[in-house]
């Protein structure tokens, strides 16, 4: 059966881009209204399709003849949510944008790009067999590197490139490796990939190119050690582009992953493990960059890092706990729902902030968000969800995280294994949620606590359309943390199938005290830090005793500055370049050599008769004259000597050889 | 209808002979003339394609086996196909570039010429007709390469002469030993015409390196390549069709017949001599790409890539599977187009702005925004980026690499990745260079550049046009390709 209905979501952006371009060519102010229509339709197309969904219907749609192989889409709970959360991001960020980028120029090329990424985006998270995903991956990945240099400034470009290579290399990583799994699959089919790998003896082979596909979408979800692009990228793309960069295009990254761990590595312990070390790390190393950095959208930028590695974590909670993965299953799926929300609504309100003042440092921005009660209420939403504070949204899911680890090292215990490590990634969970706490902190203290430096002017600081694209997100957040079981828990519904989970047995107690202990320890630990760390180690003062910010992360201390840049710039061009030039002129050598030698032509001896003109020395002569030479000279006698009896020798040898 | 055949080749070989003689008065009468004659052969080529004549066309005897024949299989139509797609574009685009070359009468009659031998080359129904054209075809072209006449473009002629003739001998060797072992009229048959029973005895084992080289000159396989970049001399008309189409796949297509027509995939499958030709390839298609990367001349760039491409071809026909030559035929007409499209360009921003270095075209993409465009389209499609053609011919040459299993194939699939990436470095970086100049640089005597009217505009719309049609569309001319590589079309 094919729903024709589903290429809506996929084209109606792409084809939306394409009027908008035309548009925006004759009249600026159409083309924003003609923007924000095609974000909002897009919504609402989403938005009927999921209703579809929970009256449980299920989409699917096949089309053999396009590009080769085919296309195949799919629309179940999981991917119609996300594709509904992206057409919000969407929504949200293209009104937002009109203020935003009201003073830029190309913005032309901005709703260009944006809306052909929102197309692909979908595309990505509708796709139902890997070719899908990749095509639509690979050209979201290729639209959006435009909406990062937007700025076109140094930095932006410098970003840019680097948000493209990791681009352009993970996705031909992640090619050979679904050249390898389809050879050793024979389908690429999400639907039949599972069937599959049951029919496969050994699944031992499936690990390399599973790794494979993992560095190319570990590499767009933000993934230790393919993180690079992010902290560079989301600071200097416009704030719009970095909700979307932050809130959707890593999720598509996390959404290859999950495929990949629920259809293919099903209940894999070691491949569970793979994804819970590199979850864990990139938890950990993302929040502690975050406290030390000093710029408003690179903190939020580390964060998102640090969340996406909550979300591996609970992958890889999913592998380890085997067929009792549920809190692992619904923590994972609605962390990545909150953290799409919570980072549309702080990167928009880091927005506001850069296009009043045109500065992220917190040094220059602090204050100005005093006296700004709307921001501060929306940033603040954003903030304590994140950090995970009961009665948000953040709480729930992190909640939900924690529990599957608990649950884990109870199971371990029963079974008599040891549990050492796993009590370890459980402290690093509730650190990491500490330090999430602590970085809010400084940035909300930094932006709408502290006094600034000189007295801010009262102006409008944004219009009500850029007001309600931040507040109605804004509000979402509590208003799911206050409603866990009929919202959460809906949502979290919705998107087990997917990932091959049941829900819990038993209705979850929200807020029964053991639920409690950890958001209350990770906030002990946060408020801890703020107070010890941040206040104390990570801020000096000034001649005049007021005390500022500083960046004690050394500058050194950057894994793309220090390993990959030197490697790949320098190192292997380098070296490649050796062996090539070398090769390159081999041929041309030889010639040379010949040259040189053997048809090196003689020097025109002189002539004894008198009326000898040079006009005179013809081809013909000069044959005459190396024809008498060679008979004349011994030496070239012997050598030409040589070579036929060489070349008689060798022809003897292959006579020999081939009877 | 056999007719057609021989029509096909004498009409442009015989108009571009007899250009000279009618002394046009304006450049106008010559253009209309010229394509015309381009158009109707390639109307012919239409007419061929879809009423596939039976059979084969003597046209004269040699002794009393080595005929010269023309016939028309699935292979020829592939690549008749291709040129005769191209060659009105590409015409209509020479028209523009060569005013301010000169010497049009000169040009534009090898240009023709070259047209029908090309043709020649696609419909030769054996061994011995192939040569003899393949032959002509380096003579036809070389007056093209040495066009401008000055002391490096004849010495980058010279250079084409020796390389060329030189493979050709290696491949005459090569013919001789299928001539005394195989049949001796040379047909072309599907899976080769050696006999079951031949023993696979080095001395013909040794004659297909022999003609693989040979012919793999003009298809600039390492260490044969040499001349390819130092051809980019020429006017760019000629580098974009002859030395990034027709010269260069005219080498592969010989490959493809000696290997599949002749010698016969079954004899040569698991040989010694299957695995060195495959690991010349593998190898090339590296080293292409490597030293396209450090090459900051854009053409001599675009010629590297060109080696690196072609030799994705061989690596397909090396595979001696059907599915490695429906690979190898997919990326033979996807990588035409593509890179036709990318010399294009860079011949318009030669052409009004005199540039012809990577790092000069910075900024240059607001000025000419068609130009550019099509670049940028005809880079993204090269280095694979979906929706465009060259994603899929990768991904049918690595499944078929896949398919056969080994060692050397899975390194030729990490090779076609690592050479994408190496694709991206050298061809984005012009195209983002252009588009996006660092502050303060680019623009600079930029303000007169402009893109170039519409003889070389048309040409770029109605690729970029097919690149996505052949992106998105292609199913049934996939399935076209593989039925012919398997012999059954």
């Amino acid at each position: 059966m094919n729903d024709i209905i589903l290429l809506l979501p996929v084209f109606l952006p792409a084809v939306g881009a394409a009027a908008s371009y035309i548009v925006g060519r004759k009249s600026k102010p159409l083309r924003d209204h003609l923007a924000d229509a095609v974000g909002i339709a897009e919504f609402i197309v989403c938005a009927v399709l999921l209703a579809f969904v929970c009256a449980g219907r299920t989409f699917s749609l096949s089309l053999p003849s396009i590009c080769g192989r085919g296309l195949s889409f799919k629309l179940d709970g999981f991917r119609a949510l996300y594709a509904l959360i992206a057409a919000l991001m969407w929504m949200m960020t293209t009104v937002f944008s009109r203020e935003y980028l009201a003073h830029y120029r190309n913005r032309n090329r901005y709703y260009l790009f944006s809306l052909l990424t929102c197309g692909a985006t979908a595309g990505v998270f509708l796709s139902n067999d890997f070719f899908t995903t990749f095509i639509f991956f690979e050209i979201m990945s290729f639209t959006s590197y435009v909406m990062v240099v937007q700025d076109e400034k140094p930095a932006a470009m410098r970003a840019g490139t680097t948000y493209l290579a990791v681009a352009v290399i993970g996705g031909m990583v992640m090619l050979m490796g679904l050249f390898l799994m389809e050879q050793r699959l024979g389908t690429l089919d999400f639907d039949r990939l599972h069937t599959a790998v049951e029919a496969l003896a050994d699944k031992s082979v499936l690990y390399l190119p599973g790794a494979l596909i993992l560095f190319g979408f570990g590499a767009k979800a933000g993934m230790f050690p393919l993180h690079i692009w992010l902290p560079k990228a989301h600071p200097v793309a416009p704030a719009p582009a970095s909700a979307l960069l932050s809130g959707i295009l890593t999720k598509a990254g996390v959404f290859g992953v999950l495929v990949l761990t629920v259809r293919v590595f099903l209940h894999d312990a070691l491949w569970g493990k793979a994804i819970l070390a590199l979850g864990v790390i990139t938890m950990v190393l993302g929040a502690v960059l975050a406290v030390f950095s000093i710029d408003l959208k690179r903190t939020l930028a580390c964060s998102s890092m640090s969340q996406i590695g909550f979300i591996l974590v609970g992958v890889g909670m999913q592998e380890l706990l085997g067929e009792e993965n549920a809190l692992a299953v619904w923590g994972t799926g609605l962390h990545m729902v909150n953290h799409s929300l919570f980072k549309l609504v702080l990167f928009m309100c880091a927005g506001v902030v850069f296009m009043n003042l045109h500065e992220l440092e917190l040094n220059k921005i602090r204050g100005w968000g005093r006296h700004k009660p709307l921001l501060n209420v929306c940033f603040l939403m954003g903030a304590l969800g994140i950090a995970g504070v009961p009665l948000w949204n953040g709480y729930i899911s992190k909640t939900l995280l924690h529990e599957s680890i608990v649950e884990y090292i109870e199971l371990l215990a029963e079974a008599g294994g040891s549990t050492g490590i796993y009590h370890a990634v459980e402290w690093l969970f509730l650190l990491s949620g500490g330090l999430t706490a602590a970085y809010m902190t400084k940035l909300y203290v930094a932006i709408f606590v502290e006094k600034p430096d000189k007295p801010v002017e009262k102006k409008p600081y944004m219009n009500w359309q850029s007001a309600l694209a931040i507040g109605l997100p804004a509000l979402a957040l509590p208003v799911m943390g206050l409603f866990p079981t009929p919202l959460m828990g809906g949502a979290a519904r919705l998107m087990q199938g997917f990932m091959n989970g049941e829900g819990p047995e038993h209705a979850v107690a929200w807020f029964s005290l053991a639920n409690l202990k950890g958001a209350l320890i990770s906030l002990i630990v946060g408020v801890a830090v703020y107070f010890l760390v941040i206040r104390l180690l990570l801020m000096r003062r000034d001649e005049r005793g007021k005390k500022f910010y500083v960046n004690l992360w050394p500058a050194w201390l950057d894994l793309e500055n220090l390993l990959y840049r030197p490697l790949i710039e320098k190192l292997l061009p380098f070296l490649g370049a050796l062996v090539c030039r070398i090769l390159d002129n081999l041929t041309d050598w030889g010639v040379a050599l010949l040259n040189h030698t053997l048809l090196r032509p003689k020097p025109i001896p002189p002539r004894e008769d008198a009326d000898y003109e040079p006009g005179d020395y013809t081809p013909a002569v000069r044959r005459s004259y190396t024809f008498q030479r060679i008979a004349g000279s011994v030496s070239y006698s012997l050598l030409l000597f040589g070579l036929g009896f060489c070349a008689a020798m060798g022809f003897l040898i292959l006579i020999l050889l081939t009877k | 209808m056999k007719a057609l055949m021989i029509a096909a080749v004498l009409l442009p070989a015989l108009s571009g002979a007899l250009l000279p003689l009618w002394r046009f008065k304006k450049r106008l009468y010559r253009e209309i003339y010229v394509e015309t004659a381009v158009l109707l052969t390639s109307l012919l080529v239409l007419c061929l394609l879809l009423c596939r004549p039976e059979g084969s066309l003597t046209v004269f005897r040699l002794t009393d086996k080595l005929h010269i024949v023309l016939a028309f299989d699935g292979l020829t139509g592939v690549f008749a196909g291709l040129v005769a797609f191209l060659w009105p574009l590409s015409t209509l685009y020479a028209f523009e570039y060569i005013k301010h070359e000169g010497g049009d009468d000169r040009f534009f009659a090898f240009y023709t010429v070259s047209y029908g031998v090309t043709l020649g080359i696609a419909q030769s129904a054996n061994l011995i007709t192939l040569y003899l054209f393949y032959e002509l075809l380096t003579l036809a072209t070389l007056p093209l390469v040495m066009h401008t006449g000055d002391r490096r473009s004849v010495r980058a002629g010279m250079k084409y002469l020796g390389f060329s003739i030189g493979g050709a001998a290696c491949a005459f060797l090569g013919l001789i030993v299928l001539y005394s072992y195989g049949d001796p009229s040379l047909t072309f048959t599907y899976g080769g015409f050696m006999g079951d029973g031949m023993p696979r005895r080095t001395l013909v084992l040794a004659s297909y390196l022999l003609c693989f080289f040979g012919f793999g000159v003009k298809a600039a396989v390492f260490p044969f390549h040499a001349w390819l970049p130092s051809a980019g001399v020429a006017p760019t008309p000629v580098t974009a069709l002859l030395h990034a189409v027709a010269v260069v796949k005219a080498g592969a297509f010989a490959v493809m017949r000696v290997t599949f027509f002749c010698f016969g995939a079954s004899l040569l499958y698991g040989t010694w001599a299957q695995y060195t030709v495959m690991a010349f390839a593998v190898f090339t298609i590296v080293f292409g790409s490597a030293m396209a990367l450090r090459e900051q001349h854009l053409k001599r760039r675009l010629a590297y890539s060109t080696v690196s491409n072609l030799s994705y071809i061989l690596f397909g026909v090396t595979l001696m599977t059907p599915a490695g030559l429906a690979g190898a035929l997919s990326h033979m007409l996807f990588h035409g187009v593509m890179k036709i499209t990318l010399f294009f360009c860079a011949g318009a921003v030669m052409y009004k702005t005199h540039r012809e270095f990577v790092p000069e075209l910075t900024g240059l993409g607001r000025y000419m925004p068609v130009t550019f465009t099509a670049f940028a389209v005809a880079s993204a499609a090269l280095v694979g980026v979906p929706l465009l053609p060259g994603f899929l011919s990768k991904w049918n040459l690595a499944t078929a690499a896949l398919a056969q299993g080994g060692p050397l194939p899975l390194l030729g699939v990490a090779a076609l990745l690592l050479s994408a990436i190496l694709t991206a470095c050298y061809l984005f970086t012009p195209v983002v260079n252009a588009f996006f100049p660092p502050v303060g640089e680019g623009g600079h005597g930029l303000e007169m550049a402009r893109d170039p009217n519409w003889y070389m505009k048309l040409p770029f719309v109605i690729l970029m046009i097919a690149m996505l049609a052949l992106g998105i569309g292609s199913k049934g001319l996939l399935e076209l390709l593989s039925r012919i590589a398997a012999g059954t079309l």
